[in-house]
């Protein structure tokens, strides 16, 4: 499960944008939310006849193997990095 | 049943030494072996984990770098996602790519294809070099 997300954004004119974004507490505060989307995400699969227990499972697992990602792309004197730790 | 065993059971059956003895010996050579050689199906050390793709380029002389890095368990769990697109819209899909002029049947693309694909991914390397642009794509 991802813990922290970091993104970074450089501007040639200018300081570096940094922010962290801890996945837990994040998930938490908005957790009214998160339980909308899945309901919503529960019916869609019924809608579109698709199998619910293997659609969850298959966002679970993807979700667990996110941590390690990173993209990271630099052009000229702007770069965008975002990592998942 | 190695040699120096039989030789032990050997002794204790011509009553040379006693069960006692043939035990402590049995216990000395089994302290003494080397450990055992991996299976031949075990993964090797250092399995790929990471999917990797750099791009250099320099457009309009300012360079440009693309340094992407997908763990490939993120592939293994994504194409699992083949098996949940709906059969309608596969066939949407496989009548816009005919009329694209690309006759491809995605019914017949099986996530267990997917998945080996993924599993050889390790054993791929694609470099390519232009006088601006150089793209690598590796696994890690």
């Amino acid at each position: 499960m991802p813990q922290l997300v970091t993104v970074r954004v450089e501007r040639p004119d200018g300081r570096p944008f940094r922010l962290w974004i801890p996945v837990l507490p994040v998930l938490l505060v908005l957790f009214p939310l998160v339980i909308v989307l899945v309901l919503a995400a529960f019916v869609a699969c019924l809608v579109f006849r698709v199998d619910v227990p293997h659609a969850f499972g298959t966002a679970w697992r993807i979700a667990f193997a996110l941590p390690g990602t990173l993209i990271d792309i630099d052009q000229g004197g702007t770069g965008v990095r975002v990592a998942i730790r | 049943m190695n040699e120096q065993r039989k030789d032990i059971l050997d002794m204790l059956a011509e009553g040379k030494i006693t069960a006692e003895e043939a035990e402590q010996l049995i216990s000395a050579l089994e302290r003494d072996r080397p450990p055992a050689a991996p299976a031949f199906d075990a993964k090797p050390k250092g399995k790929a984990k990471y999917l990797r793709v750099l791009v250099d380029s320099r457009d309009a002389g300012e360079p440009g770098r693309v340094n992407v890095r997908v763990p490939l368990q993120l592939l293994r769990a994504g194409v699992k996602l083949v098996a949940l697109i709906p059969p309608q819209a596969l066939e949407r899909a496989n009548a816009e790519l005919s009329r694209s002029g690309v006759p491809f049947d995605l019914t017949q693309l099986k996530p267990e294809q997917l998945e080996q694909l993924v599993e050889h991914l390790d054993e791929m390397t694609v470099d390519v070099d232009q006088p601006d642009t150089t793209v690598r794509v590796f696994c890690e």
